[in-house]
């Protein structure tokens, strides 16, 4: 199973549209990536997919950069108790 | 004589969603006012107290002066308990006398006068108790009583009602400014215009087919028509708007565009060019630019609605448009199918492209899907900055009803997101 990472940097590939080995985890999803609001949208509900969790809206589009989403989302997966590869 | 309007149960509450999603039914608006003030003028009381459902309890409460889902008013005085969907102007049942229990076909209860003689025989512990004992317990009649049956009955009637209200309110002149040139059409005596308001020059106010009811301060700007039989309530502003028949729009409107036979609730800005026909638009809704609605199919036949989301009911009327449930807002260019339901509290960023028939309450429909957007938080601060703008606050009780809403709509709204996700993962 891939990890966290790879799994956010895929998703964010697939939506934004970017090369998946150029996306770094210090990355800002607007700034660096590029997303728009309605982007940021898509990603939250592409997340939702991939890992089978439900987010807070709020809370999931506070999130920044693509290290702070891996760790978000890596809290949510063990609070709904969602196997994941670390 | 004490009047009580108790609200339906919510098998038939949502027949009249996504305006009731919000508000008991007696605040719904036909012609001039709402159906609780008809009622009141029809009965004549002075004495009145409402049964809402438990979740719009406290904001109701916030709302008005009398006792809401207090059973302490049934007790202590003579009653008449009425359904608010009894059409005013056929309800000559009168407030005094014998108990009596009114029904409907079904063997439903429409309204129950109760002498105050007969309350010790009836329980009061909740109003559905205290129903059903009148129902078992006082004589029986078939009240034959003709009743509003869809939001959508509303609309329809709203152009007759306007000209039975304008009757009844026995007004006409022009107590209010008219500059000049303008053109008053057809008989004057179809016309009234309140103190405080204001007609531009280059309005035609056009009352050959219907009265025309302008109310205390409103603004109508230049370029305006308005078509009777009209209502445009306090403060509202026609921005250039072709104001074609059987529209009541107000209070506090902001009105431009074409406009027919549409009932819009107080707050609402629809500012720009676009259609909106036969619709019923609720309160502090925004239309974006070039919004549309079309109110009538292509091949003529009768417009289907989906109150749920699922099941299609047929209006049996071919003209109709939009439901659109309080702070409503779309974007530019917003297409609306014919007879669409929009929910409370959705917000439509248009694709160009004809938007689904069933919007649920508080989607995000983005990019042609349903989406969770961001979420419910935000929308409740663009209803704060939007009342706040206005002068209007948003309260928290306000807030607890729009959340048991929220709640109450979860299922289809979770069915269309699902819808959603399937679609943006084939993109």
């Amino acid at each position: 199973m891939a990890t966290v990472e790879e799994r956010v940097k895929a998703v964010t590939a697939r939506v934004l549209k970017v090369d998946p080995d150029e996306i770094k985890p210090e990355h800002s999803f607007t700034v660096d990536l590029g997303a728009e609001s309605v982007q940021s949208v898509e990603l939250v509900a592409m997340f939702e997919e991939e890992f089978g969790i439900e987010m807070d809206e709020d809370a999931a589009l506070s999130v920044e950069t693509v290290g702070n989403a891996v760790e978000f989302i890596t809290e949510v997966c063990a609070e709904q108790g969602i196997d994941i590869e670390q | 004589m004490r009047l009580i309007l108790v609200d339906s149960p919510d098998e038939v509450r949502g027949n009249f969603y996504p305006l009731a999603l919000s508000r008991p039914l007696w605040e719904l608006r036909c012609g001039f006012n709402s159906l609780e003030e008809k009622l009141i003028g029809k009965v004549g009381a002075g004495n009145v107290a409402y049964f809402v459902p438990d979740y719009m309890a406290a904001a109701y409460r916030a709302k008005v002066d009398c006792p809401v889902n207090d059973t302490s008013v049934l007790e202590g005085d003579d009653l008449f308990i009425v359904d608010p969907r009894i059409k005013a102007d056929s309800f000559n049942v009168a407030g005094d006398g014998p108990s009596e229990v009114g029904l409907d076909e079904q063997g439903g209860v429409l309204y129950a006068r109760v002498a105050k003689a007969d309350l010790t025989e009836l329980a009061t512990e909740d109003i559905g108790k205290f129903m059903a004992a009148a129902k078992a317990k006082l004589p029986n009649v078939n009240s034959g009583l003709p009743t509003w049956q869809y939001i959508w009955d509303l609309v329809l009637a709203n152009a007759e009602q306007i000209t039975t209200d304008f009757a009844t309110a026995g007004r006409n002149g022009v107590e209010g400014v008219v500059e000049q040139p303008s053109a008053i059409r057809g008989n004057k005596k179809d016309v009234y215009i309140a103190q405080g308001a204001k007609v531009h020059p280059m309005v035609v106010i056009d009352a050959e087919h219907g009265p025309i009811y302008i109310d205390e301060g409103v603004e109508v700007h230049p370029f305006s028509r308005i078509e009777g039989p009209c209502y445009i309530g306090k403060d509202s502003v026609l921005l250039g708007a072709k104001c074609r028949e059987g529209n009541s729009i107000g209070p506090a409107c902001r009105v431009g565009g074409e406009v027919e036979e549409s009932i819009i609730h107080g707050h609402s800005n629809k500012y720009h060019d676009g259609f909106l026909g036969h619709a019923y638009v609720g309160e502090w809704v925004n239309l974006g630019a070039l919004t549309t609605n079309s109110d009538l199919k292509n091949d003529y036949s009768s417009v289907e609605v989906m109150l749920d989301g699922r099941r299609p009911i047929n209006t049996g009327s071919t003209k109709v448009g939009s439901l659109i449930g309080d702070h409503v807002k779309t974007s530019i260019g917003t297409l609306l199918n014919t007879g669409s339901y929009v929910g409370a509290m959705a917000l439509i960023m248009a694709t160009g492209k004809p938007l689904p028939k069933f919007i649920p309450s508080f989607a995000w429909f983005l990019e042609g899907i349903v989406t969770k957007g961001f979420g419910k938080s935000k929308l409740y601060e663009t209803a704060k900055v939007a009342m706040s703008r206005r002068g209007c606050q948003w309260t928290e009780v306000e807030q607890d009803m729009w959340n048991a809403v929220f709640e109450m709509t979860a299922p289809m709204r979770n069915k269309a997101i699902k819808k959603g996700r399937r679609a943006m993962l084939n993109r």
